[in-house]
Order: structure tokens, then C-alpha cells, then sequence
């Protein structure tokens, strides 16, 4: 190997290996009077190295923990270190396997495997795309969500990325899509999986931290949909002002196939639906088959019961959550869909949002400020609750704004309801909905408490099984596979987490966590500082190194020093995960761009991928900014289901 | 002989991997009764445990036998296959073998000393045995090591032939091949649309100029 014919990458990657060599060795002191800690930190950069010269990180991280665990207890009592040794590793290694946090890994990642084979990706970007056609960038903007939505659901990056290099990729750049947006949106939104919960990304920081899960998963919620809200806005905004980057789609893949009841009743699914069926029901001499209007009818009446039905459990449970109306309310907001520019323009600050944001946004907005000039009647739907109010806790200020949005959410969307629009409806009842119950119900048990992480994750996996029935891909073959991948992957994951923690065992053996700690404090930093240190290393650890190796191997080095500083380690988890995003979109191992670029067409270079994505990874950094300034994104909604 | 080692560890950990869907049910099975018939098991938890525990640890082998840890990717995938393997012979005898040599030594006294007081959990009264459990500790080191030998003999026959020898294929996360069957995507599509791409690039060039 000579030094000319190095390539670029190798430069770069040797150089951060030379970056991290040659300090340590300056800092440390000379051989003959190294302590114990000095070897720790030692430790640390040797495994840092080893890890970039690509050798399996576990196994890594087990070898060298147990030969400087070793070393440790050398330096106490040579006599009986092996045996410590042994002792030690054995006994790190049971506690992974009866960790009853990591427990839900297997399962989330199987639930996983199971929603991507029910391959509903395809319907559920069609839908979407149909139902928001008329706003800027559509496509652009329906590809987030789908993204959004399935990443989610999945947690699977790489597969979501591909799917939608297969499926988005193509129609944007047949609408003549600008490359770089289409690129960037595909794998940004590919990787919001890992922030929304259920994320396994969590799990990991939680079994790390020691923090409650339940609570990240609250916490994570809303940052989560605030990410992918300030995505879409960007999209649109970009959209808006320079059409040519995202340009409408061919009207032919913008039409809405109708049927022909519909167009008997109504040609060209202009009229207003539900008016025009009641009207030929009434009228009993319609062209088209009662029993058919009648389906129509249950199926146009559906929104209104989604809005009233959490909107009354809402009332009854207004003195403690609102969160079952976030699940009510985001549903509302899809079926209005395109109706949604009158209705997407109100919430301020973040410009127009995706759908899901609607019902996430009406809740924030709603107790943390504004004091509510809505003044708004109790109106029919829920008499019964207004007598009862008089036993009650008296319906707080934020459930009527929850209730007006609702109301003129229902209102708008009638208002437009046309035959178009309940043909676009169905497909997303088809579509977006069974994905959305399905995460909202998975995340609605764990955030209220109704069942543990795990329980929920169970649930959450016989509900993969379910959606799979449903649409006809239940095979032995699908099963089987996922059952295999969701082996493999567990093993990863629940190996490395063996590894690291008998690695973390020795650093804290050897003493290196003092002297970190002690140099960290001597410092002399203000919280400020320690927390904007704290995510630069974090955000520059991302670039050549992935984030489950970052979790298991540098969280437990910091976890400590947060108590120095008043840092909430909730908080900490919650801003971790929002930069380990960018982990996703950093070059070089940026792994979204790779598997984008080896489903795209030729033409489209690495670099305009990599170009695509820098303005997304701003808005991550950005959004990091958001959520330190204003902790309240993240924090109130665990601090209001479990006090502080 | 490694594609026998690679079978074995294949075969028990896919025979292990169908624990998920026992997991699955059991505990879905749970929380209903627990719910609707209000009758909890009290080995219920023990039982998730284990089946999770166990499932993970038969894994390991056959995730390392279809290279499936993960590794840091900064610099290996730039080397010729050469110096991949010599770089993973060193780093499988320094690091991987003391490891998981310790892991079963040390998971075999372990499970002994269970194994001699018939130790049982203490999550709940009555608990179930545990030495069962923990016998795989052992058993799943042993069979790490195995194919962590069937990877270095591996890693030598690359340093001689200059390539990787073959693995036998398995499910992998990310199927290009069916993911684009299951999109109805063909090669040519993908090709086709190359001409959009270039003639968005040649927009760009006369809306701007020449880009350097």
C-alpha cells in the first residue's frame, strides 16, 4: 500500500484516527508513572481505533474489556484477578440477558418486519399523494409523511429509504423533481424513525441510562412530530418559492379514480358527498343501489365520529390526559387532507405541517399558551357530559380550544367534503389509518401507563401479524423471514450491549470515568457550556461511527457527569437522539445515502445525494436549538402524565 | 468444513429465532387474561425473560456466520479484501478469542455453581429453574467460538486467495432484489429515468451557465 494510491476516504478516515492517536498520547503521561486511569482513557481511543479498522464491535469491545478488566484487578490483587475477571463478565453478561428493558427490542424489531411485508408503503404514498395534491411540493411532502409514517412503524432506516428510492424516488424525478430535494427528503425522512418512538434508539439510551423508557417515549413524542412538521414546511416553503424545484405532478397521476355510483350521483365528484347522498336516499329513485349509499353514507360519517368520540372520552378524562385526542384529532386532520391549506396555515410559528402535526399541535398550543379567546358553546354532541360537568372537575381552558379546532377541523372538512374526497378517504382508511392505529395504540398503552414498554411492544408485534392477515401477505415465508432478520438483528444489538457493558465495567474499574470527571470539572464550565460540548462530541462522534455503538459506548461516560451539572438525563436522551439523526445523514457513513444511491439511477451522484441532505441536517441542528431553548417541546408532555 | 460450522450456527439460531413469535404470544396471551379474565401468570415475567434471553444469546453465532455484527465502516470497506482479512485475523486473535474463550470458562463455572444448588429465580416466589438458563451461556460462547474459528480460517483463505470465500446466502434486512419485485420496479425503469435526471441537469446548466 503506498501512500499515493490512498484514497480519499482512507485519508479521511486515517486522519481522524491520527486526530485521536496523537492527543492521547501527548496527554498521557510517560509509562513508568501512569496510573490505572490513564490506562482507562487509553482504553477508550484503542477501542475508538479498533472499531474504525472495521472489526465487529462487540466482539471488540468484549475482548478489550476483559483484558484490561484483567489489568484492573491486577493492580488490586494479582492473585485472584482472573478469577474476577470471569466473575465479572459473566455476571455483565446475565444481566443483559435478563435485562427487562432490552426485552422489548426483539419484539419492536419484529413488529417491524412484519408492517414492512405487509407492503402497504405503495398504497399509503398513492393515497397521500392524492390527498394533498394541490399544496406545493405534494409529492415532496406526501413522501415525508410516508416516510414519517412508516419509518415509524418499521424503525427498519435502510428499508424505508430503499422502498422509497423505489417507489418516491421515481415519480419525483418523473414530475421533474429537483435530484437534491428529492434526495434529501427521502432519506431525512427515512430516518425519522429513529427519533419518533417506538424507536429502538430509545430503548437502548433508556436500558443505558437507566432512564425510564415510558418516559422517553412521551418525551420523544412531540420533538419527533415537530422534526417532521419543520421538514414539511421547509418542503413546501422551498416549494412555494422556486416552483421549478418541485413542480405539480402529471394530472394523470393526480386524478382520483372514481366509481360509478359516484359519477351517476354526481359527475365529474364535484358535489358535495354526504348532502347528495342523503338527498337520493330520501328520494329512493337514484340510479344507484340503497345498500351502497348506505356504506357510503357510514363511511362519510366516519370523521365526525372520529372527532366526537375522543372528544367526549377527552372530556371525561379532562382533569388528567389529553393524548387519546392526538390520536382522534390527527386522524381528523388527514381526512381533510387537501382541505387541509385552510386548516394548515392557522398553527403559527412552523408554517404549513403535515396532517399528523394537526392533533400534535392543537395539544401543545393549547395549555401551554394562548388563554383561549375561543369562546365556544357546549354544543349538542355531548349533553349528557355537560351535565355531568356539574360533578366534575370543570372542563380546563385547553380542552375547549382542543374542542374548537376540532369542531372547525369538522367543519372545513365537511365543508369540502365532495365525492372526490370520500373516494380519497377510503384510501386512506385503507392505508394511513390501520398504520397510525396501530403506533398510535402501540404508543398510547406505554404512554398511559395501561401496559409496560414490553407488554406493548407484544401487542404491538401480534398487531404486525394482524395488519400482515389483512392484507393477504401472511405467509410462513414472511413470518419465517422476519422471525430470521429479527433474530440477527437482536443478536447485534443484545451483543453489543454485552460488549459494551463489560467495556464500561473496566473503564469504571480503571478509573478512567475520574479522570474525565475530574478534568470535565475542572473545566469549569457552565451547564451551557458542558451541554454544548456534550452534543458537539456527540454530533462529530456520528460521522464516522454509528449510533448504537455511540449509545452503548460513550453514553455511559457522560450519564455521569449530568448530575454534575443539573442536566435532566431525560432531557439529555431526548436531545441524543434528535443529533444522532444526523448520524444517519452525515457523511461518510451516511448510511440513508447509500442505500438510496443503490436503488437511483445512475446519473444521480453520491455527491447530490450528500447535497440533498445538508439543508435537512440543518434543520435537525436547528431543531436541537429549538428543543434546548425550549425544553417544554419535549419535556412537558412526561412531566404532565408522570409529575416530575 | 466451514460451511458445516456456518450450518450449525445457522440452524440453531434460526431454530431459536422462532422463540419471537412464541414470545409474541405468550405475552399477548398474558395481558389479556391478565386484563379481561384477571388471572396473571406470576411465571409470566420469568418466562419473557428467558425466552428473550435465550433467543439472543443462540443468535450470536449465526449473526457472526452471516456477518451481521456491526462494524465501523470509516475505513474497512476502502481496504482490498487482503488486508480486510488480515487486519480481521489479528484483531479475531486479540481481541475475539480471549473474549469469548473467558465467556465460556467463566459462563461454565457459572452455570455449574447453579446447576448445584438447583438454583431457582427470586422474582417470584416459587420461581422457575434458572440453571437451565443460564447453561446457555456456555453453550452460546462455545458455539461463538466455533464460528469465530470458522472465520478465521476464513479470513486465511482470503489472505491466500485474495477474495472472501462464499457464504451461503440468508434473508437479509434490506433485499434490493425483492424490495423492487414487491415495488413492481424493473432495472430498465430506473434506467429510463436517467433522462430526466440529465435533462434537469442540462435546465440547470443553461438557466445558470456552466456550473464549475
Amino acid at each position: 500500500m503506498t501512500f499515493p494510491k490512498l484514497r480519499k476516504e482512507l485519508w479521511f478516515g486515517f486522519t481522524i484516527v491520527a486526530l485521536l492517536v496523537i492527543p492521547t498520547f501527548y496527554f498521557l503521561p510517560a509509562p513508568w508513572n501512569m496510573a490505572s486511569g490513564h490506562l482507562g482513557l487509553l482504553m477508550l481511543a484503542l477501542v475508538v481505533v479498533a472499531i474504525m479498522l472495521g472489526f465487529p464491535t462487540a466482539f471488540t469491545l468484549m475482548g478489550m474489556g476483559v483484558f484490561f478488566a484483567w489489568l484492573a484487578y491486577r493492580f488490586q490483587s494479582p492473585e485472584i484477578a482472573v478469577r474476577q475477571t470471569l466473575d465479572l463478565m459473566v455476571q455483565r453478561t446475565y444481566a443483559v440477558m435478563t435485562n427487562d428493558v432490552l426485552i422489548s427490542v426483539p419484539l419492536f424489531v419484529f413488529m417491524g418486519y412484519l408492517v414492512e411485508r405487509a407492503a402497504l408503503i405503495e398504497k399509503l404514498f398513492k393515497s397521500l399523494h392524492l390527498a394533498i395534491g394541490r399544496i406545493p411540493g405534494s409529492l415532496a411532502v406526501a413522501t415525508l409523511i410516508t416516510c414519517a409514517v412508516f419509518a415509524t412503524a418499521t424503525g427498519i432506516i435502510g428499508a424505508v429509504v430503499t422502498l422509497m428510492g423505489l417507489l418516491a424516488f421515481p415519480a419525483m424525478i418523473r414530475a421533474r423533481y429537483d435530484v437534491k430535494l428529492s434526495a434529501g427528503v427521502i432519506t431525512a425522512g427515512g430516518t425519522l424513525g429513529i427519533l419518533i418512538p417506538p424507536s429502538v434508539l430509545l430503548i437502548l439510551y433508556g436500558a443505558t441510562a437507566s432512564v425510564s423508557v415510558v418516559q422517553l417515549y412521551a418525551g420523544a413524542f412531540f420533538p419527533g412530530i415537530m422534526l417532521a412538521g419543520l421538514y414539511i414546511g421547509y418542503v413546501i416553503v422551498r416549494a412555494w418559492l422556486n416552483p421549478s424545484l418541485a413542480p405539480q405532478a402529471p394530472l394523470e397521476e393526480r386524478t382520483v379514480p372514481m366509481p360509478d355510483w359516484a359519477l351517476q350521483l354526481s359527475p365529474g365528484g364535484t358535489g358535495l358527498a354526504l348532502p347528495i347522498i342523503v338527498g337520493a336516499l330520501a328520494s329512493g329513485k337514484s340510479p344507484v343501489p340503497r345498500s351502497t349509499l348506505w356504506r357510503q353514507l357510514a363511511v362519510g360519517l366516519l370523521p365526525l365520529a372520529m372527532v366526537v368520540a375522543p372528544v367526549t372520552i377527552l372530556y371525561r378524562v379532562a382533569t388528567t390526559v389529553e393524548i387519546v385526542d392526538t390520536g382522534g384529532m390527527q386522524e381528523i386532520g388527514d381526512t381533510t387532507g387537501a382541505t387541509s391549506e385552510s386548516t394548515l396555515a392557522e398553527p403559527p410559528g412552523e408554517g404549513v405541517q403535515e396532517p399528523p402535526q394537526e392533533g400534535a399541535q392543537a395539544a401543545p398550543a393549547a395549555p401551554a399558551a394562548t388563554p383561549a379567546p375561543v369562546v365556544v358553546k357546549p354544543p349538542a354532541p355531548s349533553p349528557e357530559a355537560a351535565s355531568e360537568s356539574t360533578r366534575r372537575v370543570p372542563a380546563p381552558t385547553w380542552f375547549w380550544v382542543v374542542f374548537a379546532v376540532g369542531v372547525a377541523i369538522l367543519a372545513v372538512n365537511y365543508g369540502l367534503f365532495t365525492f372526490t374526497r370520500l373516494q380519497i378517504f377510503k384510501l386512506l382508511l385503507t392505508s394511513f389509518f390501520p398504520l397510525s392505529a396501530l403506533i398510535l395504540s402501540v404508543l398510547g398503552s406505554i404512554i398511559f401507563g395501561w401496559a409496560t414498554p414490553t407488554e406493548a411492544a407484544a401487542m404491538g408485534s401480534a398487531g404486525g401479524l394482524l395488519l400482515a392477515l389483512a392484507y393477504g401477505k401472511l405467509t410462513f415465508q414472511v413470518v419465517k423471514e422476519s422471525a430470521f432478520l429479527c433474530a440477527k438483528t437482536t443478536a447485534m444489538v443484545c451483543w453489543l450491549f454485552v460488549g459494551s457493558s463489560i467495556f464500561s465495567a473496566a473503564f469504571a474499574l480503571l478509573g478512567g470515568q475520574e479522570i474525565i470527571e475530574l478534568w470535565v470539572l475542572s473545566l469549569n464550565m457552565s451547564p451551557l457550556q458542558f451541554m454544548l460540548l456534550a452534543q458537539f462530541i456527540i454530533f462529530i462522534l456520528g460521522w464516522p461511527l454509528e449510533w448504537t455503538e455511540i449509545i452503548v459506548i460513550f453514553m455511559p461516560i457522560f450519564l455521569p457527569l449530568l448530575g454534575h451539572f443539573n442536566v435532566d438525563p431525560l432531557f439529555f436522551g431526548l436531545l441524543v437522539a434528535v443529533n444522532l439523526q444526523t448520524a444517519f445523514l452525515s457523511p461518510p457513513v451516511a448510511m440513508a445515502a447509500f442505500y438510496l444511491k443503490g436503488v437511483a439511477p445512475p446519473h444521480v451522484t453520491l455527491n447530490q445525494i450528500f447535497s440533498g441532505m445538508m439543508p435537512f441536517m440543518a434543520i435537525q441542528v436547528l431543531m436541537l436549538f429549538l428543543l434546548y431553548m425550549f425544553p417544554g417541546i419535549g419535556l412537558w408532555l412526561p412531566q404532565l402524565l408522570y409529575g416530575n | 468444513m466451514l460451511l458445516t460450522v456456518d450450518k450449525i450456527s445457522t440452524t440453531v439460531g434460526q431454530a431459536f429465532s422462532w422463540l419471537i413469535l412464541g414470545l409474541t404470544f405468550m405475552m399477548t396471551w398474558e395481558i389479556f387474561s391478565r386484563r379481561f379474565f384477571d388471572a396473571p401468570h406470576a411465571w409470566s415475567f420469568d418466562a419473557q425473560i428467558q425466552l428473550y434471553g435465550i433467543m439472543f444469546m443462540m443468535g450470536g453465532a449465526y449473526t457472526l456466520a452471516k456477518s451481521g455484527h456491526v462494524r465501523g465502516d470509516v475505513l474497512y470497506g476502502f481496504f482490498s479484501p487482503r488486508v480486510q482479512a488480515g487486519l480481521d485475523l489479528i484483531l479475531y486473535v486479540v481481541f475475539f478469542v480471549p473474549g469469548t474463550v473467558a465467556l465460556v470458562w467463566a459462563g461454565y463455572t457459572y452455570a455449574g455453581e447453579s446447576w448445584f444448588i438447583r438454583e431457582h429465580s427470586t422474582v417470584m416466589i416459587d420461581g422457575p429453574p434458572v440453571y437451565t438458563f443460564k447453561t446457555f451461556i456456555p453453550i452460546a460462547g462455545a458455539l461463538l467460538l466455533m464460528q469465530g474459528v470458522a472465520e478465521m480460517v476464513r479470513c486465511v483463505m482470503c489472505l491466500r486467495d485474495g477474495e472472501w470465500p462464499s457464504r451461503k446466502e440468508d434473508v437479509v434486512e434490506v433485499d434490493v432484489e425483492k424490495l423492487k419485485e414487491m415495488m413492481h420496479v424493473k432495472d430498465e425503469d430506473i434506467a429510463a429515468l436517467d433522462k430526466y435526471v440529465l435533462e434537469k441537469e442540462k435546465e440547470k446548466e443553461h438557466g445558470k451557465g456552466p456550473r464549475s
